[in-house]
């Protein structure tokens, strides 16, 4: 009887090594020694770990370039002073806004599903009250929004779009710490409604600037950290 | 190694626990991704599936994804703790002193 290998090392050719030999394996047969069933146990669950964890940076780094560029050019639009750092249509900094943060969550739901689409129980339960709390929390706060900003001028009515957006980011990333005890994410969104708070009372003209560039910055960073404690997690 | 549990103890269904293990408590996963995780035929998970719910050490249900079935399998509580138990006991075999 030819003996599989007891760890799973995640190359392709064991794995299809594995598949054709499994079938004929007796694995009613226990570990060789301690060893080996520890190394297969610990093998097993961080190889599981890796493929139901999906990489943070796919879930954080969208977001934050979408913050630096959007954010960005509104800044770049809304400019404090007389003289607009550069002239842009009305419609761009709005626009490219808009479809980055629709790619980011675009983006965020396949990788979850990829990731979590057979896991069913408390975790994915969790995942979509949040995930209704991002919906129905932002379109009740720009409902009332749109009803307001088309009485003030443009730069202060853009200012409130984004404080109030950045400042319900802020909330539910701290929301989503308290759900997940996640304390990297619980930090983010302290980060996110601090700089924001910075933002409102620097003004119109500064807040797009600060939030594109530690907002976004903030995003970026934080996501390079959650992939470091991922990848600590999952070590064998 | 005698007293080490025998429903456990065994390298196809000590893989099945260990990846069960490493889902949050009160997760379930659905049978196929559970296949491709381990890379194991379905017949093969099937069997050892049904010896690990015979000790009570997973729970396994049937329910419907729109019109499709799907079963979906769970380690149990007590086979949480089992699955502890023997990965302290293989700990203690290798390191007696501690």
């Amino acid at each position: 009887m030819i003996g599989a290998p007891p760890v799973m090392t995640g190359s392709p050719a064991l794995t299809l090594f594995r598949k054709v030999v499994c079938v004929d394996l007796d694995d009613d047969s226990p570990p060789t020694d301690a060893a080996a069933a520890l190394r297969l146990i610990q093998d097993q669950r961080s190889a599981t770990a890796r493929r139901l964890d999906p990489d943070a940076r796919l879930l954080y780094w969208p977001w934050g370039v979408a913050w630096l560029v959007g954010f960005g050019l509104f800044f770049l639009q809304f400019t404090p002073g007389e003289q607009a750092l550069v002239r842009l249509p009305g419609w761009l900094p709005p626009t490219v806004l808009f479809i980055l943060l629709v790619a980011a969550g675009a983006i965020q739901a396949v990788v979850s599903v990829r990731a979590y689409g057979q896991v069913t129980g408390d975790s994915a339960r969790r995942g979509k009250w949040y995930g209704y709390a991002w919906a129905l929390g932002s379109l009740s706060v720009y409902a009332g929004l749109g009803r307001i900003a088309e009485h003030l001028p443009p730069d202060l009515a853009a200012l409130l779009w984004s404080a109030t957006a950045v400042g319900l980011t802020g909330a539910l990333h701290m929301a989503g710490g308290a759900v997940w005890l996640d304390r990297d994410l619980f930090r983010l969104g302290v980060w996110i409604s601090v700089i924001n708070l910075v933002g409102a009372f620097a003004g119109p003209g500064w807040h797009p600037l600060i939030v594109a560039v530690a907002g976004g910055g903030g995003i970026l960073v934080a996501g390079a950290i959650a992939r470091r404690r991922q990848r600590q997690r999952q070590q064998p | 190694m005698t007293e080490l549990d025998p429903v456990i103890h065994a390298q196809a269904r000590l893989r099945v626990v260990a990846s069960l293990s490493a889902l949050n408590v009160g997760d379930k996963i659905a049978f196929p991704r559970l296949q491709e995780l381990l890379a194991m035929t379905a017949g093969n998970l099937s069997v050892h599936l049904r010896k690990l719910e015979d000790a009570g050490y997973v729970e396994i249900s049937k329910t419907h994804r729109g019109r499709t079935p799907a079963t979906l399998v769970r380690l149990s509580q007590r086979g949480r703790l089992a699955f502890e138990e023997y990965t302290e006991a293989i700990r203690a075999l290798l390191d007696p002193t501690s």
